[in-house]
């Protein structure tokens, strides 16, 4: 296990010396979300049913946007080639990687939620659903943004193409993961169940889905 | 198929011609639509160092990557049985965090000691100790060099070194240094394998392997 920390500790050393980009990621979440009122007006009636399926969508892109980069550096830098020679191997790597920006990406969007839900008038009642399938959906949406890096990495056009790729996936996730949001039988709805059977599956295949990739995108068009 | 066997049974600290650590038999490599390594066969026991010489993209990269498994052979057999150190052309390093962390770090992945004496040790073999705090974005080419080959003082003594262009902007003073650390190496059991252009470990009696590059 020893292995696997040390590299999100040295993901998360990297990410705080860059640590500029990550309220990149914040402000973007932020934006969308104020954007939604000021093009539909401060119509209350209309904004109300809005407020969760805002905060899923503009949680959805910008854990996406956050994501274009993920092995680029490493692969250029030659830590790929390390990695696949240490005792860590690429499957433990991709989720330390996943693991690391959920850290830097997912977390502070989670922590930044009850202000977003504050400024959208969603009641307070809402808010614990919300923000435990937020949690959930966060991580999933991470797992599956590894996936799309990882397929992605050395194309040209990498992002647009993730974006393709990732986001007719996260369609499922988008559906149970508002459906969990809004429920009104508690935390613990049939929808939030579903979200976690995705989130188990995700856990389950991204990491080797990822490695898989990495390993062919180096064998096929590497140095 | 790369088989990366890490049995320890075979280990001397003499050099022997017998004890053969390092198998390539009949290897062919594809890179695109070119075959560019055809029929290689070379054998390496405890104890040598091989350089590996040939023209610009004759599959001397080609070839280290192949033994380190991060390009399939299209045909031949690879073995090892000892674990690899390679340093490639890319260094390795992250460019935002400092060449003891990154070295901090690659020593955690692999399981290598990391204590801070083992670290300290290892930046100051190739004299990196000076700016080994720093960020490794501000530091030369020749700098950043000595950091990547730092790690080879953290790797054990029975392993197989695969040194792409090590002394590629290296100056005097540390090209020394690494033909003494090699020869060391090697006398304690370890092996070397490097491409390179320049002279290397030339106060040894090192084996070469050349590839001719393919004529087409």
């Amino acid at each position: 296990m020893k292995p696997f920390f040390a590299q999100i500790e040295r993901d998360l050393l990297i990410a705080w010396q860059n640590r500029q980009d990550l309220g990149v990621v914040l402000v973007f979440f932020v934006i969308i979300i104020a954007l939604f009122p000021l093009a539909i007006g401060a119509n209350a009636p209309v904004l109300d049913p809005l407020g969760v399926p805002v905060i899923w969508i503009a949680a959805l892109l910008a854990i996406l946007a956050g994501f274009d980069r993920l092995f680029a550096q490493d692969v250029r830098d030659g830590w790929l080639d390390q990695i696949a020679l240490s005792q860590l191997g690429l499957g433990w790597y991709a989720l330390a990687k996943a693991i690391s920006h959920w850290i830097t990406a997912g977390l502070p969007l989670l922590i930044m939620t009850p202000l977003m839900a504050m400024m959208l008038n969603i009641p307070l009642q809402q808010w614990p659903p919300l923000l435990v399938a937020l949690l959930i959906g966060s991580m999933e949406l991470t797992l599956l943004g590894v996936i799309g890096a990882a397929l992605a990495e050395g194309a040209r056009r990498g992002t647009a193409l993730m974006a393709l790729l990732i986001l007719p996936l996260a369609v499922p996730l988008l559906i149970f993961g508002t459906l969990a949001s809004q429920s009104d039988r508690g935390i613990i709805s049939p929808h939030l169940m579903l979200l976690g059977a995705v989130f188990a599956l995700l856990l389950a295949l991204a990491p080797l889905v990822a490695a898989s990739a990495l390993e062919i995108g180096e064998t096929e068009t590497g140095l | 198929m790369t088989d990366h066997d890490h049995k320890k049974t075979a280990r001397k600290t003499a050099p022997s011609t017998a004890d053969h650590r390092l198998h390539i038999d009949q290897l062919s490599v594809l890179r695109g639509m070119v075959l560019v390594i055809h029929n290689l066969s070379h054998r390496q026991s405890a104890g040598d160092i091989c350089c590996l010489t040939g023209p610009n993209g004759a599959g001397k990269s080609t070839l280290l990557r192949t033994i380190a498994g991060r390009l399939p052979a299209a045909g031949g057999d690879i073995s090892c049985a000892a674990p690899i150190i390679y340093v490639g052309h890319t260094d390795g390093l992250s460019g935002a965090i400092s060449g003891r962390e990154n070295l901090a770090g690659w020593a955690k992945i692999n399981g290598f000691s990391t204590t801070e004496t083992a670290i300290d040790t290892a930046l100051s073999s190739f004299a990196t100790s000076r700016f080994a705090d720093l960020p490794v974005r501000v530091l030369s080419r020749g700098q950043r060099r000595r950091l990547a080959l730092a790690r080879l003082a953290l790797s054990p003594a029975d392993s197989l070194w695969l040194l792409d262009e090590p002394n590629a902007g290296l100056d005097q003073a540390s090209s020394r240094i690494l033909d003494d650390i090699a020869q060391k190496h090697a006398m304690a059991g370890g092996m070397v394998l490097a491409a390179t252009h320049l002279d290397f470990a030339a106060a040894a009696k090192p084996g070469s392997l050349h590839l001719p590059g393919l004529v087409t």
